[in-house]
């Protein structure tokens, strides 16, 4: 299936879409997108997900990367994770540390 | 018992995960058993991908047997890479997980979903090959 993703900076907002699957092979095109975000410093990052299949350790690790290289004051918001993403999630404990929500922006 | 080989690349995980979500799906397993599984699965394999074979710049294959009975399925991946015992390693603990994003290690999170995936998971070395067994009970039979 592959993986494909899109990005955009807008006002300080980095939004990346993710559409297929992150395993090892996959994963460096995910961390790429990062890096490139990452040049405008955005202030929030958030990674929209719903047609997202699959995600390995090799996604999480560029989760965790992502806010190792932007700090821990930039937010990160997960937007609208299937269900196997959001049990990897809560079982390695990242959503301790990530916004898991509906829709973006956040609404209520 | 069925068996597939498949050459052990990153190339191949998207292949395998599609074998095992049909296997799965013969089985009757539900769509969470059958993410879990293939993410246990996916976990391992690329560790033998990566570090197995990658490591000592060996081409090579992972051969995978699936089996079923009324109780359980079995999947049983086979390497011929240098032994790798997963169940040694050491996982994160509960402490671990807690720790924000920023204290992590960037790795260490494969094997420890490998793990908490499936409801067996069994390492041997027979015959100079590496076994991984992961086992998923089937929900009839619970």
């Amino acid at each position: 299936m592959g993986l494909q993703v899109m990005s955009e900076v807008t006002q300080g907002i980095a939004k990346v879409t993710l559409i297929g699957e992150v395993d090892s092979a996959s994963a460096v095109i995910f961390k790429d997108e990062v890096d490139k975000v990452a040049l405008q410093s955005p202030k929030e990052i958030v990674f929209f997900m719903k047609d997202l299949n699959f995600m390995s350790s090799a996604g999480l690790r560029v989760i965790v990367f992502a806010k190792q290289k932007l700090g821990s004051e930039v937010p990160i918001y997960i937007v609208n994770p299937q269900e196997g993403i959001i049990d990897t999630l809560q079982k390695t404990g990242l959503h301790h540390s990530v916004f898991i929500v509906d829709s973006y922006p956040v609404t209520g | 018992m069925k068996s597939r080989t498949f050459p052990a690349t990153v190339e191949s995980l998207a292949i395998i995960r599609e074998y095992l979500t049909e296997f799965s799906a013969a089985a009757g397993l539900d769509k969470k058993q059958t993410y879990n599984l293939c993410l246990a699965v996916d976990e391992v394999v690329t560790n033998i991908f990566l570090y197995g074979y990658g490591k000592s710049g060996r081409k090579g294959v992972v051969e995978i047997y699936t089996e079923m009975d009324e109780n359980q399925i079995k999947i049983t991946v086979e390497d011929d890479s240098p032994p790798y015992d997963p169940t040694k390693q050491k996982l994160p603990d509960e402490e671990d997980l807690k720790k924000p994003l920023e204290e992590r290690p960037i790795g260490g999170l494969g094997l420890f979903l490998t793990i908490s995936n499936v409801d067996d998971f069994k390492y041997e070395y027979v015959n100079e090959r590496n076994r991984n067994i992961f086992i998923v009970k089937r929900s009839s039979s619970e």
